[in-house]
């Protein structure tokens, strides 16, 4: 496999990992807690390697759970005091958390990989170099692991999708038949969390929240069915892979930003001309109701 | 005190010509022609979906109207405004603002004593007044989100009192609050109509209104009738209204 | 650095004001300022509920920090301030753009246009490292921020910028609070409530613009935050949340960056660091609405409790821990004998116990009909401070049921009946 077609295949992969959780959060309100979480597992990362010396994919991936729910049941307990509002809370947790990951880069990790730049947009060029055996053939490492964690993401959205769906749609109803709707909320934070860190060393953390909710909201705005909207979001993902790849190349910039960028694209388009919700199209049906006289 | 007015006044304190308001193409009120009469207590009463709410506020400048006219107090237009005072449905308030009772109450003055000028010793004796006609004199100094839900109400009446204005509209004023604070400020605004005020009130129960107002808008997204209340509040018309009999022992 | 090293070795009239060799000097100015416009100028994106907008403009500045340097060529602050302060503006209006378009919720509108612009920066950004000189070090740090980087002159635009933002709060510090506070009430009375709106997102985006240089792109929005949470623990009115929100930020500040440019770590995460421990500790204790405050309130009425309803049933059997502990303290006190009855001073607070139990039932029960001189409502604890003696008496008077003159019901009752015809 070339090296340019591995880049893509593995933001494809990312993608498709993203694109699974991205509806939900979306639906659910909570695309900025992704993106605290998303911050949140930084400082995960860098404890696991300060108490293991490892930075192999699954002490790292429960550190980054670790934090992760750190970082939820931190918001939490602010929002519970009564004297902080979600929002506030949102932002109080996740630079604190961030800023610890970064001290903890700065003074500890240097040297093995994890400079600050590409905790922010990864080095995913770096990724078809950074192999492993496995069965005889020279695999991708980042590969393997978020094949691992796109399977993660597939059984825990179609083991739960029912569950999922009903809680997403009326929590209190949700909450009223047992269906557990926070519960089920903090796990698709923790599968957020999973993610991002699998995604860390190609995309970095930001990217990785460009992929959980932009390509989601645009779905949103095409369909009005859930099974589509994944469907929707997993693809557009992979275009902006495909694209982003393309883009970048001649640009020599980051791969990774320019894949974010053709995902924000996809929106405006879909926010101009969505068939139903489109500005631009439903002014031009307002005026051929009401035509200008 | 609203201000009763010596001065020639046109006979209508609120006065609605052909008001149309849409929202995402629905329309939301229809070809509303209303007169409500200066110096009366008149309530406007309307199934849920009714566009009661919407009245007030296309009337009022804060939702924008398809077509149509409004005058208060036989003024249109942007000088309206200060011939009115308005309590919302307190649905956009942040209750853990740092403020308190009084400074509530005094923003009632802002618009007499202009953006710049401090607010004088007048304008907080008004405010000391309306706070008395409340019955919340005691608690000047407290938060607003200290209070429960009938005195944050006075205080939202407080702070329309203050403004002096010779209109006074209020939006389910008596929605949610205890017993007593609604039998106060039905007394209140007794006293207000006594007193020459006009008062508007969107409201939701039916009985209490053919008992102590004057005057009624049965609304449906069009007037469905205007008028004395007696003559509105017939069971015919609130039947069609509602899809429902409703009968009152006073 | 170079540029610093050089002007280290001139006199400064800012040194020499504050004392401080030259780059302590300029961190601490720099600190200063960013703390005291994120403060006070963060307050009304917090109250506001818009805190999380912060952070999209925050990152939305990284774009036009690129394209200001692409555009003007150099690395000068006001250059790249107005790029940022642009790029800002165009994303906060496109984010209530995008709410309003219909579909979009808040929080996904402010999701999409952080990580549209970011994506769109960090492409420039790797852009320019990769294709000129090796001065982007200046953009990098717009990332995570570096204080000591600053120049003299940089402060004095910041500050500058600053000063203008806070006079245009001070004057129009009234019509700002009422359309924080009451937006409907505002548009009532005359207000024009979407130009002020817009006007707070504009103060926003200066406070990001200033702050953005010091404790970089990501960790901002916590330095908007900080300051006022902190202080509504400490203050009851907002012009004094104001003020105190501009020192708390001042303090968090330089605190934190003098600490990180001694420590040689990156200023943004010493700063938000400290900020989030004050904040957190401001949570905790203030007085009166701190959680341990109302911790130990909650514990001494539930001591309370107990004690009174072992006072009035000293002879039920005892039932767990919490039971033995009210009734210790109640020996303490003398109220409870050695053997489980009640002292005569028990006695006597016993028929205390029983007198106001009696009270709140004859209130909820009579509370309706008696006339109180204004609207007070009645602490279960003390009714007779809280409604006064005249009230009790009445109340006295209804229990023992003589009629009691107050307020006649409007007594309706509404009976719902299908019209004839239906079914």
């Amino acid at each position: 496999m070339s090296d340019g077609l591995l880049i893509v295949v593995i933001a494809g992969l990312v993608a498709t990992a993203c694109g699974l959780l991205g509806p939900f959060l979306v639906l659910r309100r909570m695309a900025l807690l992704s993106d605290a979480v998303s911050h949140a597992v930084l400082p995960g990362i860098v404890a696991v390697w300060l108490v293991a010396q490892t930075r192999a994919p699954l002490p790292v991936i429960i550190g980054a759970a670790a934090f992760a729910v750190l970082c939820v049941l931190g918001i939490d307990a602010l929002r519970a005091t009564g004297l902080v509002a979600s929002d506030a809370a949102i932002a109080l947790v996740f630079p604190a958390l961030f800023s610890l990951g970064v001290l903890g880069v700065t003074r500890y990790a240097a040297g093995i990989h994890l400079d600050l730049d590409s905790t922010i947009y990864g080095e995913i060029a770096f990724v078809p170099f950074d192999t492993v055996w496995l069965g005889g053939y020279e695999v991708a490492r980042s590969g393997l692991v978020l094949g691992g964690v796109v399977l993660l993401n597939l059984v825990l959205v179609g083991l739960l999708w029912k569950e999922l769906k009903a809680t997403t749609f009326d929590p209190q109803f949700g909450a009223t038949v047992r269906l557990h709707p926070r519960l089920l909320s903090r796990l698709l934070l923790v599968a957020s969390a999973v993610t991002a860190v699998a995604a860390f060393d190609a995309v970095g953390a930001i990217l990785v929240v460009t992929l959980l909710i932009v390509p989601a909201a645009t779905a949103y705005l095409l369909t009005d069915r859930l099974v589509v909207m994944v469907a929707l979001a997993i693809g557009i993902g992979w275009l902006g892979a495909a694209a982003g790849y393309a883009v970048a190349l001649p640009m020599d910039s980051s791969i990774a930003g320019a894949m974010g960028l053709v995902c924000t694209a996809c929106f405006v388009l879909a926010l101009l001309l969505s068939p139903r919700h489109g500005l631009l199209t439903r002014r031009w049906r307002r005026l051929r109701v009401h035509p200008a006289p | 005190m609203l201000m009763s007015s010596t001065e020639t006044r046109t006979a209508s304190a609120l006065e609605v010509r052909g008001l149309t308001v849409s929202y995402r193409s629905a329309p939301v009120l229809w070809e509303v022609d209303c007169a409500f009469p200066a110096g009366h207590l008149s309530a406007i009463v309307g199934p849920n979906g009714a566009g009661k709410s919407t009245l007030l506020k296309a009337a009022l400048g804060l939702v924008p109207a398809d077509a149509g006219r409004v005058l208060i107090d036989g003024v249109e237009g942007r000088g309206a405004l200060d011939r009115v005072a308005y309590v919302p449905q307190a649905e956009s308030v942040d209750w853990d603002f740092p403020i308190t009772v009084r400074e509530v109450v005094e923003m009632g003055r802002y618009r007499a004593t202009g953006w710049f000028r401090r607010v004088g010793r007048a304008d907080r004796a008004i405010a000391t007044e309306c706070l008395e006609r409340v019955g919340m004199t005691g608690f000047a100094k407290r938060q607003i989100g200290q209070l429960s839900g009938g005195q944050r109400q006075r205080v939202f009446v407080a702070r329309a009192l203050a403004q002096r204005a010779p209109v006074l509209v209020m939006d389910e004023p008596f929605a949610g609050i205890d017993a007593r604070t609604q039998e106060d400020l039905l007394g209140l605004l007794g006293e207000l109509r006594d007193a020459g005020g006009s008062v508007v009130v969107v409201h939701h129960d039916v009985a209490q209104v053919r008992a102590a107002f004057d005057w009624t808008l049965l609304l449906n997204v069009r007037v469905l009738r205007c008028g004395p209340t007696a003559d509105v509040l017939t069971s015919d018309a609130v039947r069609a209204a509602y899809g429902a009999d409703v009968t009152w022992t006073a | 650095m170079d540029g610093v090293s050089e002007l280290a070795s001139e006199p400064s009239a800012l040194s020499t004001a504050i004392g401080l060799p030259y780059t302590d000097a300029v961190v601490v100015a720099g600190a200063l300022v960013l703390g005291i416009t994120s403060g006070v100028l963060g307050a009304f994106a917090v109250l506001r509920r818009r805190s999380l907008v912060g952070d999209a403009v925050a990152h939305a500045t990284l774009p036009g920090v690129c394209i200001a340097f692409l555009v003007a060529g150099v690395k000068d602050v006001p250059g790249l301030l107005l790029g940022a302060a642009v790029a800002g503006l165009v994303a906060a209006l496109l984010m209530v753009g995008i709410e309003r378009a219909g579909r979009i919720r808040p929080d996904a509108a402010i999701g999409v246009v952080l990580s549209g612009f970011f994506a769109f920066g960090v492409v420039l950004l790797t852009h320019l490292s990769n294709s000129s000189d090796a001065d982007q070090a200046g953009l990098e740090n717009y990332l995570f921020g570096q204080a000591a980087g600053l120049l003299e002159r940089d402060v004095a635009v910041m500050a500058a910028l600053a000063a203008v933002a806070l006079l245009v709060v001070g004057v129009l510090r009234r019509a700002l609070t009422t359309t924080l506070f009451d937006p409907a009430f505002a548009g009532a009375i005359g207000l024009p409530v979407r130009v002020l709106e817009t006007l707070m997102t504009a103060l926003l985006v200066v406070a990001v613009v200033i702050g953005v240089r010091v404790v970089g792109a990501i960790l901002m929005v916590a330095m908007l935050v900080v300051p006022t949470v902190t202080a509504r623990q400490l203050a009851d009115r907002f012009p004094s949340v104001l003020v105190l929100a501009g020192l708390v930020g001042a303090a968090v500040g330089v605190t934190g960056a003098l600490t990180a440019t001694r420590g040689q770590l990156p200023t943004g995460p010493v700063v938000v660091l400290t900020g989030f421990a004050v904040a957190v500790a401001a949570l905790l204790l203030a007085p009166g609405r701190g959680v341990l405050w109302r911790a130990r309130r909650l514990a001494a009425r539930r001591r309370t409790v107990r004690r009174d309803a072992v006072l009035a049933q000293p002879d039920a059997p005892v039932s767990g821990l919490r039971d033995r502990l009210a009734r210790a303290g109640l020996r303490r006190r003398g109220l409870l004998a050695a053997d489980g009855t009640l002292t005569a001073a028990g006695q006597v607070a016993a028929a205390e116990t029983a007198e106001r139990r009696a009270l709140w039932t004859a209130w909820l029960e009579h509370g309706p009909s008696i006339s109180l001189p204004d609207a007070r409502e009645p602490d279960p604890a003390d009714l007779t401070g809280s409604l006064g003696p005249e009230a009790v008496a009445q109340l006295r008077e209804a229990v023992r049921g003589q009629v009691v003159s107050g307020y006649a019901s409007y007594g309706t009752r509404i009976h719902s009946r299908p019209p004839e015809g239906a079914r």
